[in-house]
């Protein structure tokens, strides 16, 4: 761990975000260093996805703030790249793989100017990072469910931020695809960026996060996973569908 | 041939017509343009809402030049009124649909019926002062173009072709993905009004040509039609316009060899245009669709055939072939042979098929299925006669863990209930190689 080491890649200091009376998020305060791969994980309805959208600068907060790379979150807009769950796109859309890793590059264009060479090589080279050079003339619908998801990581890395934001990445997939995506989870992490992934799956969480954030309105835990995915917090989040877990419990104990 | 070039000439030479091809070639340029977003952002019922509103924006425009000015039909006073009456509709649609119950589709609906009623009901209060024709207006008079509507709809289009062209790659990022569009900080409600600006004034400009009722046909279908074609927006686009000008330029060929009514001969060219591109569309075409699904084999055939030549133990010929596997077509059992053999699998020998290693492990595969299927079947009490049959039907049945949960279940059995020995798990499952997905092609 790096505590205290630099500016923190993203910082939410005591933040509430509220619906009406029902506060979704409640003081939560979350120190993300750099270079790292963060797992948030929480039952359904926990405010993950309201945290995503306070960290794209989406939600305004009733109180607490934000700080990307120690830059005020309204003004980091563009900083965060965001990898959306693959049941919120079309993918009947008519666009290429090309053309969605060039997207990345959209914020670095003037609106008067078309992408230039240097962004093209850009957004190539994020598709050869995700290994998807050969198929950048197909349309998107036409990948699998693995490939779709690549695609979309290449646009965030040709975003050039160095935050990626990801809700959902292993979702519906299987589990070669799923290790296939965590490859290049693993290797975008090794060439500098700080990753944070909603997560679902609490037995897979241990494995590939460095560290992980468990949410259920406040922040219940934050650290790495040993300290995160203890029976007794566990048993505080979920409540009733303790028991899944604890057999769950008993089968990481057991590796 | 003489007949032929009297047939496409002669109505060139007329006045009317060059004005008709013109105005409609200049509408449908860019409604097809601005209707593929439309399409692709599943707004089509606005372009209709907008249409309905333009009655009462019109009858006001009328009215208020008149009484304020006694000016009588100010063409700019109309237009700018259908413009206000389009943006009111879009704003009262928006608001009843977010605070109420009640559902978009149906806010739509009830909006744009009554803002029309509204114009209807005006339009005939003061039909001494005001003089609409309302059949004109719902059903449009592309033949009696005026000169004023000619301007209109070659501003519009010029003006917003611009906007398309200079900004289509914010309209592109903002349809596509609106959640990383905001993220980048581009403005994606400013990006939705400019849009619904757009087809308003395209609608507007339509609505004299084609009428109210078939106008929201010129801004979706040419642009669904290139939608069976492209796999990019801006090829979609263009087609779209080249949709919309070929429809206009037919169906006034058509119009006028049929004598019949302009806006609906359009709308009807360009409605068989997009039934002949469903058909034959290289992609997304039902001919194509069809064709796949009758190239496809399916699975159960390929697994008949594997575990047909195990059981023979030898080379079997096609002939055994067609009398143990099943096939919904005659010609699928040579395909699948075929493809079997070019996937490795199988291999053919002057005597007949023989199974490879692979094929034979994949075999394996299935004749454990199926004899754990068996003992299953037997374990809840079917009837004997049964059981095989059966089996064979579930033998298909075998994904990730089901057929080991058989086995676990029934106590890892060494026979099936025929005595015969259950072939211990392979590793040749049709399964995916780990780290390599499916590929198409």
């Amino acid at each position: 761990m790096n505590n205290g080491k630099g500016t923190p890649a993203i910082e939410v200091r005591h933040l509430t975000v509220s619906y009406g009376a029902r506060p979704a998020l409640l003081d939560v305060s979350v120190r993300i260093e750099k270079d790292q791969l963060v797992g948030v994980i929480g039952p359904n309805g926990s405010g993950k996805s309201t945290l995503i959208k306070a960290i794209l600068g989406f939600e305004k907060p009733d109180v607490g703030e934000i700080l990307i790379g120690g830059e005020d979150v309204q003004k980091a807009k563009g900083k965060v790249a965001y990898v959306p769950q693959r049941g919120a796109v079309d993918w009947d859309f008519p666009i290429t793989v090309r053309e969605v890793a060039l997207m990345g590059r959209y914020q670095h264009v003037p609106w008067y100017r078309s992408p230039s060479a240097a962004d093209r090589e850009a957004a190539l080279e994020a598709l050869s990072m995700v290994r998807m050079s050969d198929f950048a003339e197909r349309q998107i619908g036409q990948l699998s469910g693995g490939q779709q998801q690549r695609v979309f990581l290449a646009r965030a890395l040709a975003q050039g931020s160095d935050i990626l934001l990801l809700d959902e990445p292993f979702a519906g997939v299987d589990a070669a695809t799923e290790r296939a995506i965590l490859d290049v989870l693993e290797r975008a992490k090794a060439a500098g960026k700080t990753l944070v992934v909603v997560h679902h799956d609490l037995a897979t969480a241990a494995e590939y996060f460095d560290n992980l954030v468990l949410l259920k309105q406040r922040l219940y835990a934050f650290g790495p996973p040993a300290a995160v995915l203890q029976e007794e917090l566990l048993s505080q989040v979920y409540e009733g569908r303790l028991r899944v877990f604890t057999d769950l419990m008993a089968k990481e104990g057991g590796r | 041939m003489n007949f032929l070039l009297h047939a496409f000439w002669a109505p060139l030479t007329e006045t009317y017509f060059q004005k008709a091809l013109i105005g409609g070639c200049a509408v449908a340029l860019v409604s097809g343009a601005v209707g593929s977003l439309v399409v692709l952002r599943r707004m089509a019922f606005l372009g209709d809402a907008l249409s309905h509103a333009m009655i009462a924006g019109v009858a006001g425009g009328y009215l208020a030049m008149k009484l304020l000015f006694g000016v009588e039909a100010y063409a700019p006073a109309m237009l700018l009124g259908s413009l206000i009456a389009a943006i009111i509709t879009v704003a009262l649609i928006g608001v009843v649909s977010k605070v109420s119950r009640v559902k978009e589709d149906t806010v739509i609906g009830i909006m744009y019926t009554g803002v029309f009623a509204l114009g209807v009901v005006v339009v005939s209060i003061f039909r001494q002062y005001i003089h609409i024709d309302l059949m004109h207006f719902i059903m449009g008079d592309i033949l009696g173009v005026a000169d004023t509507d000619l301007w209109a709809s070659a501003i519009v289009s010029a003006s917003v072709l611009t906007i398309l062209v200079l900004f289509f790659r914010h309209f592109q990022l903002a349809s596509f993905d609106p959640i990383m569009a905001a993220s980048t900080g581009l403005p994606v409600l400013v990006l939705d009004y400019a849009l619904t600006g757009c087809v308003s004034m395209v609608v507007v400009s339509a609505v004299s040509m084609v009428g109210v009722i078939l106008v929201v046909g010129l801004l979706i279908t040419p642009a669904a039609t290139a939608y069976l074609l492209s796999d990019r927006l801006d090829k979609m686009m263009a087609l779209a316009s080249l949709f919309g000008v070929t429809s206009v330029i037919g169906g006034l060929y058509l119009c006028v060899w049929l004598d019949s009514a302009g806006g609906g001969a359009v709308m009807l060219f360009c409605t068989l245009q997009f039934l002949a591109v469903l058909a034959v569309a290289p992609r997304y075409g039902l001919l194509a669709r069809w064709r796949r699904l009758r190239n496809m084999i399916p699975q159960q055939v390929v697994e008949d055939v594997l575990i047909t030549v195990l059981r023979q133990q030898k080379e079997t010929p096609l002939k055994v072939l067609q009398q143990f596997v099943q096939v919904p077509q005659p010609g699928t059992l040579w395909k699948a042979v075929k493809q079997m053999e070019s996937e490795g699998l199988i291999e053919a020998l002057p005597q007949g098929y023989r199974l490879t290693g692979v094929g034979e492990k994949q075999a394996a595969n299935v004749l454990r299925a199926h004899r754990l299927w068996e003992s299953y079947l037997a374990s809840i009490g079917t009837p004997e006669d049964a059981v095989h049959p059966t089996a064979h039907r579930l033998e298909h049945i075998h994904g990730a863990g089901i057929v080991d949960y058989l086995d676990q279940k029934l106590g890892q059995p060494e026979v099936d209930p025929h005595g015969q020995k259950i072939p211990r798990r392979g590793n040749g499952a049709r399964k995916k190689p780990a780290g390599n997905e499916p590929e198409e092609q």
